[in-house]
């Protein structure tokens, strides 16, 4: 039996196979302490037998935004204990004077240097004495440090004064984060942020998953116990807790391989991810006719560069609580501030200042009977009234809405621009998939705008990323920074790179396979392009820069920055069922009428229960398709169709 | 045609979604680590007009300069479809010779004239001259590098051989430049395929939009010039010397505020005279300098149009230290002067409305050009850098430690790509105790930064507040002065804000930036 289960901030997400079918099981989280739901839940689903259990956490993501984690001694060469600070030297917003920076995650007394270096091209210098490191032994535990972080220069061109120096730090007994482990790339401060965020995290979610390993122990379920990263794969929980930098993206990484995997069983590869919640949105793209999912490996959370591979999500401030106000030259602005969960949008009762859910409402786009299975009734009176009062140069709250949700698709579109137009990729060709409690009502009016043919909205939308993280391969990621001519045998350095893989999975008995990539730039460029090491990987990279940015100069020299090695072991085959075709007439799910405004027309659009569809039914719209955790719109033009799996297709008519 | 406001909002994030997508291709593409690494660059997107209508969050000090690099382009060469125009005069729309402009004209119709201009500037590690990475301490500008009026660098889509050549032999690291150039040419391509989208979306009513959003944010800087006291506002602030004597520069402003008619002049007589030496700013740069402090008023969606200047008169008398005239040498008035112009229009509206003003930050870029021939491979190399500072303490807080301010952004070369690329060493790289300004918020404290030389060069440093401390407001005590000391074999030796010397393999320089002014009395 296989168990994933994804902590939410509201729920715990829980799918499962039973008896050849998929099952959800959805409990509250326990905030205080995650583990009390995951347990409840599986204690509820395990039957005695042999389970595995995989699990998406919001652990780490929590520690790292709410700066909630470890005390970290970071320890580098000496002469750049600052670096971890100092960052980049640039300031996150030009022209604002008086914008703050978030405090260093390492205060200047825990910050330690080394009397060592290493030569860019692996020359030892400098060796640390013996009687230095017993010293800055006894400093770090004098200091009180809960973990350490060990980042010293070009110690991926040789780790050799870097081992040195964990050898004696490890008699402290703290967590250790190496660079030349964690990420042995160049870019000092990059790297130093990456391990230090390890450091800052591990004591937190490496206590976190070992104590869910021990209460599962009694359970006698013996199976693997697994956790997502940030990356789309799966690793074992151990390697996790380990690398929990590796899981600060855990849960979206679940909705995004969810996504995927469903659209694939539809038979659509190439597809653009859009799930908007209240507060924020994530964009992805997946193009199965290319690589499939694409990580980054300059990815900036919580203002922290983090250069481990993540999937490469767009997240922007922007979603259904967001609020929109008129400045002092009259024009009208959505977000970033939001109303958050208290007071939260107008319609639930307390709110004063319009937001994304408040327009939505009065654009007759929810309803406000069938708002979370009912059980919150939408104030269209109180909102209307507190509209009246923001209209700025506008004359009516029907106006002032849809300027809201159109500036807010506006957003939205810009934030998917930026993962395929600026990326070379061309929306058109892609299927948008839209979840999250508000990315079903926007996403036909994005898809026009981009001129996408299709969205699908999935079913089991509300453990999406449960659904991926069953569905996941398990994945590990190897790499390291060479700085070769494009003409050298890469043979024996591949070589070098695969041993630490045959040594982090002996325990597999599945089979994997190993992909190996470069990042390449022309000689003298500082920005890497990432490209199959297969025997033809120039012409690659100089057709993929030439798509990219606009030329390319074959005549020039290109340059090996890193290789990368991806391991992949597929996930045990779970087949999704088909279910039984209904008669292709939606009327068993019919609950009314209800008037709506598309392009300031009012139109009147029939209304679905979405859990009663059956596959085969067609929909025409104006319409609206409710259901617990999201309204899905279907504007005047668009058609829908339930598929197979009881995904939502909708298109543009002809 | 009536645009309503939402569609203005839309338009608005959209041309500037174009220059940011610019900015972006041009630095994951360039080749000097001033571009790539630093990111000292600027794209831009232009009205039919020549008006800015949008400009990436690049580089401010090229705020105010680009709409007159694309005034010349327009005025002096016949832009058709598919040719690109290239200048970096600085008498004639540049800024100083190492900024390179390239500005590409966006044909909606190829036979009618252009809908949009993009324009891409950067900043080359290199443009030829008396000192390897053209940022020496010249004395007239022929020293300084070769000079580019507006002329076409591109064709019909076809690159000007002779014209890129001619540019190449003038250049010490030519393979570089070419790479930068072809990167600042793929940078405007891509602005153009965008622009296109936008025509496409919007067609007619481009005209209207285009006029709305600049009349939008001139409105924004009339609302802020509302709010403010009427009055003249006067005050005096200094460059440490012009680096061949040691007499302060002063650089005097008077503003004068009329809240009524919601306009400002900002009036720059009795400051200096040009100098011998390169710190004379063109009117560009001042030009540029006011434009950012009345931008950092305004709230922060602002977009940076031309329309900010509309309310705004900026007076600079020909001849002096803050609109110089040829044969003047300019390389430091764009990275040194643009700064104490900053300081002082600032200290001059700190009289104004004191709690929106901060205390005087570092105040100098800390330019370091280091050049020769490296050991390892016998190749050519010029390597540029600038070192932050401390920013001043604000009203409401200390000051940011360690970080560029005002006219600059750049980005720090790591430590790791720059042992890669160069024959140095960094030895050291950390914050500079106590060298903020007391006060009750505290001034930010500079950087030290430590470069071990491992091939003979010539070193070339380009840096003010040696001597004269940056301010601090309302009791606030003043940033620590910098200091730049040469350590060798036979000693330490201290050296001048502004000089360039023959250093040796061994040798290594010591950069101690200024720490920010303190805000408010510490009683």
């Amino acid at each position: 039996m296989q168990i994933a289960i994804d902590s939410g901030g509201t729920f715990t997400d829980c799918i499962y196979k039973e008896g050849g079918a998929l099952k959800v099981l959805k409990v509250f989280s326990t905030p205080g302490n995650p583990g009390t739901a995951v347990m409840s839940a599986i204690r509820t689903i395990s039957n005695g037998g042999k389970a595995t259990v995989r699990h998406g956490t919001t652990v780490g993501t929590n520690a790292l935004l709410e700066r909630k984690g470890a005390r970290v001694a970071f320890v580098t060469t000496a002469g750049f204990e600052d670096i971890i600070s100092i960052g980049r030297q640039a300031r996150a917003n030009l022209y604002d004077w008086f914008a703050e920076s978030e405090p260093c995650i390492v205060p200047p007394d825990l910050r330690f240097g080394i009397t060592e270096r290493t030569a860019a091209d692996g020359t030892i210098l400098q060796r640390a004495e013996e009687d230095e490191l017993r010293d800055l032994a006894e400093k770090i535990r004098a200091a009180g440090a809960e973990s350490i972080a060990l980042c010293l220069l070009f110690s991926f061109a040789n780790p050799g004064n870097e081992i040195a120096a964990a050898n004696v730090l490890r008699e402290l007994g703290l967590p250790l984060s190496l660079s030349h482990v964690i990420l042995p790339e160049f870019r000092e401060y990059e790297r130093a942020s990456t391990v230090t965020v390890n450091a800052y995290l591990s004591p937190k979610v490496g206590g976190y998953l070992q104590r869910l390993d021990d209460e599962m122990q009694p359970l006698s379920m013996q199976g693997a116990f697994e956790v997502m990263q940030s990356s789309g794969g799966i690793i074992p929980a151990r390697f996790a807790a380990e690398q929990p930098v590796r899981t600060v993206l855990s849960g979206p990484a679940g909705g995004v391989v969810g996504a995927y995997r469903l659209a694939l069983q539809s038979g659509f590869s190439r597809i653009i991810s859009f799930d908007m919640g209240g507060t924020s949105t994530d964009v992805a793209l997946i193009d199965g006719a290319q690589e499939g999912p694409r990580t980054i490996g300059d990815a900036l959370v919580s203002q922290l560069p983090i250069s481990v591979p993540m999937l490469d999500i767009h997240t922007i401030g922007a979603g259904g609580g967001s609020l929109a106000r008129f400045d002092a030259a009259g024009i009208m602005h959505v977000g970033p501030e939001s109303a958050g969960a208290a007071p939260g949008p107008i319609c639930y009762g307390h709110g004063t200042q319009p937001t994304v859910t408040d327009a939505n409402l009065i654009l007759g786009r929810l309803h406000p009977d069938h708002f979370l299975g009912g059980t919150v009734k939408l104030d269209v009176s109180r909102t209307r009234s507190y509209m009246e009062k923001a209209l700025g140069p506008l004359a009516t709250p029907e106006e002032l809405s849809g300027g809201i949700a159109l500036l807010a698709e506006a957003a939205m579109e810009r934030a998917i621009r930026v993962i395929s137009v600026e990326r070379g990729h061309d929306p058109r060709e892609f299927t948008l998939v839209a979840f999250g409690g508000a990315g079903p009502l926007h996403a036909c009016a994005l898809a026009k705008a981009l001129r996408m043919p299709r969205v699908l909205i999935p079913a089991h939308p509300g453990a999406l990323s449960a659904l991926g993280i069953l569905l996941a391969d398990t994945v590990r990621d190897y790499s390291k920074t060479v700085m070769l001519k494009s003409n050298v045998d890469l043979e024996p350095q591949f070589k070098e790179l695969e041993k630490l893989v045959n040594a982090g999975t002996a325990d597999s008995a599945i089979p994997s396979t190993v992909l190996r990539s470069l990042d390449l730039r022309y000689a003298g460029q500082g920005y890497e392009l990432n490209v199959p090491a297969g025997t033809d990987f120039l012409e690659t990279f100089h057709r993929t820069h030439q798509k990219r940015y606009g030329y390319a100069d074959e005549r020039k020299a290109v340059e090996i920055v890193s290789l990368r090695l991806r391991v992949t072991t597929p996930g045990e085959a779970v087949h999704l069922d088909a279910f039984a075709p209904g008669d292709g007439d939606a009327s068993q799910a019919l609950l009314g009428a209800h008037s709506m405004i598309f392009d300031g027309k009012v139109e009147t659009g029939k209304v679905y229960q979405r859990e009663l569809l059956e596959p085969e039914d067609r929909l025409i719209g104006p319409a609206l398709v409710v259901e617990y955790s999201a309204t899905t719109v279907l504007p005047p033009g668009w058609t829908g169709f339930v598929d197979d799996y009881k995904n939502l297709l909708l298109e543009v008519s002809q | 045609m009536k645009i309503d406001p939402i569609e203005l909002a839309v338009f608005k994030s959209t041309v500037h979604s174009v220059a940011e997508e610019m900015g972006a291709a041009l630095r994951r593409t360039a080749f000097s680590p001033n571009i790539k690494e630093r990111r000292d660059y600027s794209c831009a997107v232009f009205n039919d007009e020549g008006d800015a209508i949008a400009m990436g969050d690049h580089m401010p000090v090229h705020l105010g300069s680009m709409p007159m690099s694309v005034r010349q382009a327009i005025d002096h060469v016949e832009l058709g479809p598919g040719d690109v125009a290239i200048l970096n005069d600085p008498y004639a729309g540049g800024t100083h010779l190492p900024d390179i402009t390239m500005v590409l004209p966006v044909f909606a119709d190829p036979i009618a004239r252009p809908t949009f201009y993009v324009a891409a500037r950067a900043h080359h590690a290199d443009v030829g001259g008396q000192y390897p990475g053209s940022m020496g301490p010249c004395r007239e500008i022929y020293q300084e590098g070769i000079r580019i009026p507006s002329i076409r660098l591109v064709k019909s889509g076809a690159i000007v051989r002779d014209v890129l050549d001619l540019l190449l032999y003038n250049v010490r690291t030519a393979e570089e430049r070419e790479g930068d150039l072809l990167s600042q040419i793929g940078a405007c391509r891509v602005g153009e395929a965008r622009l296109h989208e936008v025509i496409a979306r919007y067609s007619g009513k481009l005209p209207d939009l285009s006029r709305e959003l600049l009349d939008y944010s001139e409105r924004l800087v009339r609302a802020e010039l509302a709010k403010m006291p009427a009055g003249a506002f006067a005050a005096t602030d200094f460059l440490d010397d012009d680096g061949l004597t040691e007499t302060p520069v002063p650089i005097r402003v008077s503003i004068r505020i009329d809240p009524h008619a919601r306009q400002a002049k900002i009036d720059f007589t009795g400051s200096a005279p040009q100098v011998n030496s390169s710190i004379n700013a063109v009117y560009a740069i001042t030009y540029s300098a006011v434009y950012y402090v009345f931008r950092c008023l305004l709230p922060g969606e602002a977009p940076a149009t031309s329309g900010i200047m509309r309310p705004l008169e900026v007076i600079a008398p020909r001849g002096s230290i803050v609109n110089a005239v040829p044969p003047a040498a300019v390389a430091g008035g764009n990275v040194e002067t643009s700064q104490r112009i900053v300081d002082v229009v600032m200290r001059a509206l700190a009289e104004a409305v004191p709690e929106r003003i901060p205390s005087a930050s570092s105040g100098t870029m800390n330019n370091l050009t280091i050049g020769g021939l490296d050991d390892r491979t016998k190749a050519q190399f010029a390597y540029y850098e600038t070192i932050a500072g401390g920013m001043g303490a604000r009203p409401t807080g200390d000051g940011l430690s360690g970080v560029h301010t005002h006219m600059t952004n750049s980005l720090n070369t790591p430590a790791e790509a720059l042992e890669y690329a160069y024959p140095l060493r960094v030895r050291r790289y950390s914050y500079r105790p106590c060298s903020g300004g007391i006060g009750k918020h505290r001034g930010g404290d500079g950087l030290v930064r430590e470069i071990e030389l491992l091939s003979d060069a010539q070193v070339t440093l380009l840096a003010d507040r040696r001597r004269l401390s940056p301010y601090g407001l309302s009791g606030g005590g003043p940033g620590a002065t910098g200091l730049t000391v040469l350590v060798r074999p036979d000693g330490q030796h201290v050296l001048p804000g502004k000089c360039s010397i023959n250093a040796h393999k061994g040798d290594l320089i010591r950069i101690e930036t200024p720490g920010g002014g303190g805000w408010g009395s510490t009683r």
